[in-house]
């Protein structure tokens, strides 16, 4: 099936692609590996007026070590090629994250501008056109009903990106860029709770880079998925924390792919932060996670289910954590 | 632009120039346009790896989610870019002796997958294996002996 029809545009610099992201006539999607775009594009999810293809930018390709120590990756770089990079190899959970997402074949062909920016995936209205007719449309797709939650005001399309959780536990910032200049926002609030307007990123705007505190602390990734290879998570975790053993004063615990955002544990850490990571805080720790999810829907695992495994990663995840 | 423009790209070492449309992925131009029939359609949606040719490093890369647009002016190979001279590549010649085909239909996109592994590292273990080729289906008869014929090639370095 051919793509819907759009004007396909690829400026040679940021300048260019900022000016035309600024005056651009329509609606405008941005391009990086496609591995997401394309696909939204052939089940007519996505019908831009224009493509903007930015993966190949000169801008966005570089991964460099900051003065302070932190790490800036280009919003441009592919996944194939960061997982191997020698300043990203010391991030052991940022590559397990990039490693985790889905093929080998996928990774040499996505970006990790592209990977923080995935648009969110629902049990409904991610299937073919056809499919989406018999019960006609959505929230995303159009009117004001929601399939998945149906009492739901807003859209509960999951975030399945499986890089965000990972940096959000490093506490990573992104590069916003447009005709007016720059901005730095953290990437835990980079996210909303709404499926459809997913991240503060302004139509105007393009992530540039993606910046990364220096090493520090230890940390643990894990998604949990059916295969092992190329698919979406049913979740996944990410949690930094510092000291060693029990002894741990600040730590970050992040869930992903379970609701519209990645969530940001903060009772659980807040309880672990206190008490250091004994047998007693982990199980009250535990016991917090389900009042932070937020909406809870049936795609690729029943609701239930996310709430159990939610739990259950983070017990598994503190455990690993502890024996670093 | 809307309207089909000029595409010139590399195929196998040949230099193409094509009109090519923002609606066609780079398997369309690949199979209508030029005529290598040889790359399949399988998913369209990056599950399968049918789909899979080489980029200009050697890699696997699906080109059902690639619009041909993005890819002017840049080299690929595919499946009938491995034969030298009427001989086959070495991967080929070991697909057919270990017989890693059944149906044939997912064989272009598998070999390519196991090219692009060999293109990284001619003596790739287990993990490296796996990795390359979890992107790509066989729904005949499994990967066991496709994995046989990979690990032939390593072992004898051809």
């Amino acid at each position: 099936m051919l793509l819907p029809e759009h004007d396909f545009q690829k400026p040679a610099d940021l300048a260019g692609t900022l000016a035309l992201l600024q005056d651009g006539d329509g609606e405008i999607k941005l391009l990086g590996g496609g591995t997401d775009v394309i696909f939204n594009m052939r089940g007519r999810l996505f019908q831009p007026d224009i493509l903007l293809s930015i993966k190949d930018l000169p801008e966005l390709q570089q991964v460099v070590e900051l003065s302070d120590g932190s790490l800036s990756m280009g919003a441009g770089c592919r996944l194939t090629d960061l997982e191997r990079h020698p300043l990203i190899l010391i991030y052991p959970g940022l590559v397990a994250s990039l490693r985790a997402v889905a093929s080998r074949h996928v990774r040499n062909m996505a970006t990790l501008g592209g990977n923080l920016n995935l648009d969110t995936r629902c049990w409904y209205t991610n299937q073919a056109a056809e499919w989406r007719e018999a019960k006609g449309p959505c929230l995303k797709t159009g009117v004001d009903v929601c399939h998945a939650i149906k009492s739901s005001k807003v859209c509960v399309a999951i975030n399945a990106s499986d890089t965000a959780p990972a940096l959000i536990a490093l506490d990573a910032s992104v590069v916003l860029a447009s005709v007016d200049g720059e901005r730095t926002v953290k990437l835990a609030d980079f996210y909303t709770d709404d499926g459809m307007h997913h991240t503060v990123r302004q139509s105007n705007e393009l992530v540039t880079q993606i910046v990364v505190p220096p090493v520090q602390g230890r940390m643990v990734y894990i998604k949990e998925t059916a295969r092992k290879g190329n698919d979406f998570a049913y979740a996944t975790i990410a949690v930094w924390a510092d000291g060693q053993a029990d002894d741990c004063t600040q730590i970050r615990i992040v869930l992903g792919s379970v609701t519209m955002r990645p969530v940001v544990l903060h009772e659980a850490a807040a309880v672990i932060a206190a008490n250091g990571l004994t047998d007693d805080a982990l199980e009250k720790a535990v016991a917090q996670v389900r009042d932070e999810l937020g909406p809870l829907t049936n795609l690729y695992t029943p609701a239930a289910y996310k709430s159990r495994i939610s739990r259950s990663l983070v017990t598994e995840a503190l455990q690993r954590l502890r024996r670093q | 632009m809307k309207q089909r423009q000029i595409l010139k790209l590399t195929i196998n070492g040949d230099d193409y120039e094509v009109l090519a449309s923002p609606r066609q992925t780079l398997l369309d131009v690949i199979r209508d346009q030029v005529g290598l029939t040889g790359t399949k359609e399988g998913c369209t949606t990056g599950s399968c790896g049918v789909c899979t040719v080489n980029n200009d490093k050697g890699e696997a890369i699906l080109s059902c989610l690639t619009p041909a647009l993005e890819w002017a002016g840049k080299a690929i190979t595919t499946i009938e870019g491995l034969e030298n001279r009427g001989e086959l590549d070495a991967i080929q010649t070991a697909f057919v002796e270990y017989g890693a085909v059944q149906c044939g239909f997912c064989t272009p996109g598998v070999i390519m997958s196991a090219k692009a592994v060999l293109n990284a590292d001619s003596h790739p273990d287990e993990e490296a294996i796996n990795d390359g080729m979890a992107g790509v289906l066989c729904r005949c008869t499994g990967h066991i002996k496709v994995k046989e014929a990979i690990r032939s090639v390593a072992l004898t370095g051809k």
